[in-house]
């Protein structure tokens, strides 16, 4: 993990307080993956890298030095900044969050970092309802860290996902068929399949998915709970206009 | 060398201090000990006197030795408006510069889910008591222009709402005396959006 000729680009995953005024950040780049870096005198008064830093903004950066944290030699915005409306800033949080406890450092996954990008721009953008980038990022950063899921075709039998046939999910297996009375994670082939198109504007289909994204996501993170969920829960709980939470 | 224990225990109990390093914790000691015996004796003594006795103001959590602090036990503070911001010196920051004659509430932090804190951790549930008794009539809010302050925002937000309060946010922009091209482009955009009739 030594400096790059160039800036590259990166996004702000995390970043808090160190000593006096540096900072520590959580950078995700496409080549270097998940990087840790201190920001010397990031927070004094005269920093030319105030409002720079900012978490969930693309920015350009370079770094030097190896093991466990590099110290950041050059950052500039790499975009222009991102603003999160209402609840849409809890679901960056929850995007980060996610990517912090899933992604080690120093562990490229090009994929994961297009991902991010695509997610907290659309989150941005405000262009389909709140939740399907989440839902995008969850299944994306899965696939990247090799955990995909097999969403068109059965585990058992190997035969094509049916739109119209309801399936029981097995974790880190797949979808089998089930009878009508089947317990456990059922879900419809037509949830299935949407969520393997990434084509997710159906409302009632993103309920199966979101319940499926759930157990998948919570058999990898671990017992601790997700902060962001508990914050993305308590803003919605007098805002119900809003969709679904994370 | 070695300095006797006594000396060491003094450089190493002022770096306690923000920003003092060794270097500076033995100037202090030595200018205290070979110059400034009676502002030490004083320093001591203040030292103990206010790590014993500052506690907390019990309405809006300002550091005070009292029950109320001056602002809360004021009556001619406004209790309709509360100011909410993340820390006792942001308090005076804004006492210097405004003439503002609400009362405030001091969160001590702000919410950073990535760090493990949420509403409970910042001790919200106080402020939602207050609220929740109706003498407010109108929140502002004085957090920090960083994501967590503006997720503290909106979670102040909706239980003011909640509790028929109406919310205010202090504006973000370009500062005074700055110009456009040298503002950062973050700044410039929040300042861009939050225009006003002019």
């Amino acid at each position: 993990m030594t400096g790059q000729a160039h800036p590259v680009p990166a996004w702000v995953v995390h970043r808090r307080s160190y000593r006096d005024t540096s900072l520590l950040l959580e950078l995700l780049t496409r080549d270097h993956g998940r990087i840790g870096a201190v920001a010397r005198g990031a927070r004094g008064q005269r920093s030319r890298w105030r409002g720079v830093l900012e978490p969930f903004q693309p920015v350009l950066v370079n770094w030097a030095g190896r093991g466990e944290l590099a110290t950041l030699t050059f950052a500039e915005a790499g975009g222009r900044p991102l603003r999160f409306p209402g609840t849409r800033l809890a679901g960056a949080f929850y995007l980060s969050e996610l990517l912090l406890r899933l992604l080690r450092r120093d562990d490229p996954v090009p994929d994961v970092f297009v991902a991010y990008g695509d997610a907290l721009t659309s989150l941005a953008a405000a262009d389909q309802p709140e939740d399907v980038p989440l839902r995008l990022f969850e299944k994306r950063l899965l696939e990247g860290l090799g955990y995909g899921l097999l969403l068109d075709s059965t585990a058992d039998t190997g035969r094509p996902v049916d739109p119209g046939a309801r399936y029981r999910y097995e974790l880190e297996y797949g979808p089998v068929e089930a009878d009508p009375e089947a317990a456990g994670l059922v879900i419809s082939g037509a949830a299935l399949l949407a969520l393997a198109r990434e084509e997710l504007a159906d409302e009632a289909l993103r309920g199966e998915v979101q319940r499926l994204m759930r157990a998948a996501v919570g058999l990898y993170i671990g017992a601790r709970p997700l902060q962001s969920r508990a914050l993305y829960a308590s803003l919605r709980r007098t805002d119900l206009s809003q969709e679904q939470e994370p | 060398m070695a300095y006797s224990p006594l000396i060491e225990q003094l450089i190493d109990s002022l770096r306690a201090l923000p920003g003092v390093g060794p270097k500076s914790a033995q100037r202090m000691a030595f200018h205290l000990l070979l110059r400034d015996r009676r502002g030490g004796a004083a320093l001591a003594d203040v030292l103990a006197a206010a790590m014993e006795r500052v506690g907390e103001c019990r309405d809006c959590h300002l550091p005070t030795e009292d029950e109320q602090c001056p602002i809360c036990a004021s009556d001619r503070r406004d209790p309709a408006l509360l100011c909410l911001v993340e820390s006792p010196a942001d308090v005076f920051a804004l006492e210097q510069a405004t003439d503002y004659q609400g009362r405030y509430f001091v969160l001590g932090g702000r919410l950073s889910p990535l760090d493990g804190i949420g509403p409970a951790e910042l001790g919200l549930d106080r402020l939602e008591e207050r609220l929740r008794a109706g003498e407010v009539r109108e929140v502002i809010l004085a957090t920090s222009p960083t994501v967590e302050g503006e997720a503290t925002s909106q979670y102040v937000a909706e239980l003011a709402r909640a509790n028929g309060a109406t919310c205010s946010r202090i504006a973000h922009g370009v500062p005074m005396g700055g110009e456009l091209e040298t503002v950062d482009s973050g700044t410039l955009s929040h300042a861009f959006a939050g225009r006003r009739g002019y």
